[in-house]
């Protein structure tokens, strides 16, 4: 198992760049953290085989988010930063660990037998074919999710539309 | 085997460091910022979870939900921006606490 120190390295990094991107105070090295956690991520991935994912994400979130951080961070230039909020702060850190620390107790409590691989499929167009052969109902239900959250949102919009029309005839 | 449980830890402390953001920040570019990196934290669990390292081969949900989880993060965190630029219009300011009410 010698690629498992590289693996941890790059996971330590990808961690680091996370915290410093949401703790350092300029918002331009905090996106460029960004960056660097996605890159980091991308190897990860590289490592576990997932090259499809890996290249996908580097171009969605690596690219695509990380250029309209910054066109929004440009947009509201000229910011004071955030005051420290000890309470708040001390109260998230609290919740997160405790959070992380029953998750990672519970991986680690796992029967590592139970977390067998079952299935056989290399590309994404054979992993869509065997899932519509064997759970239609997924995508069923999925499909009709979608449809139920977009006409719940296009009925929320007319909604809005029709109460600020009333709004302008009343004034 | 180790790997994988390594990759699990790895994406509950990223997931960990997203909610501390959503939790403690005030900013609402930080917060955004929170949610992708717990939305990579979810996909690297469906790597880890589908993956089988011997045989290089994939279950068939970790190629497909991964992707549909990137194009959701994808389109929430565009509309979220879209709507920090808005309220940035209307208040001056990019204080999740400053945004009491969208109605302005």
């Amino acid at each position: 198992m010698s690629l498992v120190v590289p693996i941890v390295i790059f996971m330590s990094l990808a961690i680091i760049s996370a915290i410093v991107a949401l703790e350092t105070k300029h918002l331009m090295i905090s996106i460029i953290s960004l960056i660097f956690m996605n890159i980091f991520v991308w190897a990860v991935f590289m490592f576990f085989h997932a090259d499809l994912l890996a290249w996908i994400q580097l171009i969605v979130y690596g690219g695509g988010l990380t250029a309209l951080f910054l066109v929004v961070v440009v947009l509201t230039e000229k910011q004071t930063d955030e005051m420290f909020d000890w309470k708040k702060t001390t109260f998230a850190a609290l919740f997160s660990g405790l959070t992380v620390g029953i998750l990672i107790g519970v991986f680690l409590a796992f029967d590592e037998t139970k977390l067998t691989f079952t299935g056989s499929v290399t590309s994404p167009a054979g992993a869509m074919s065997e899932m519509w052969v064997n759970r239609p109902t997924d995508l069923i239900i999925q499909a009709l999710l979608f449809f139920a959250t977009a006409v719940a949102i296009g009925a929320l919009f007319v909604k809005n539309k029709t109460d600020s029309r009333k709004e302008e005839i009343k004034s | 085997m180790m790997d994988q449980i390594l990759l699990l830890i790895f994406a509950t402390i990223l997931f960990g460091v997203g909610l501390y953001a959503l939790l403690g920040k005030r900013n609402i570019i930080k917060i955004l910022m929170g949610i992708e990196i717990m939305t990579v934290a979810v996909n690297i669990v469906f790597i880890a979870l589908g993956t089988d390292l011997d045989n290089r081969t994939f279950n068939q949900f970790t190629i497909v939900f991964p992707l549909i989880s990137l194009a959701v993060g994808a389109a929430v965190m565009a509309l979220g921006l879209a709507i920090v630029i808005n309220n940035y219009r209307h208040v001056k300011s990019v204080d999740a606490d400053e945004m009491a009410t969208l109605k302005r």
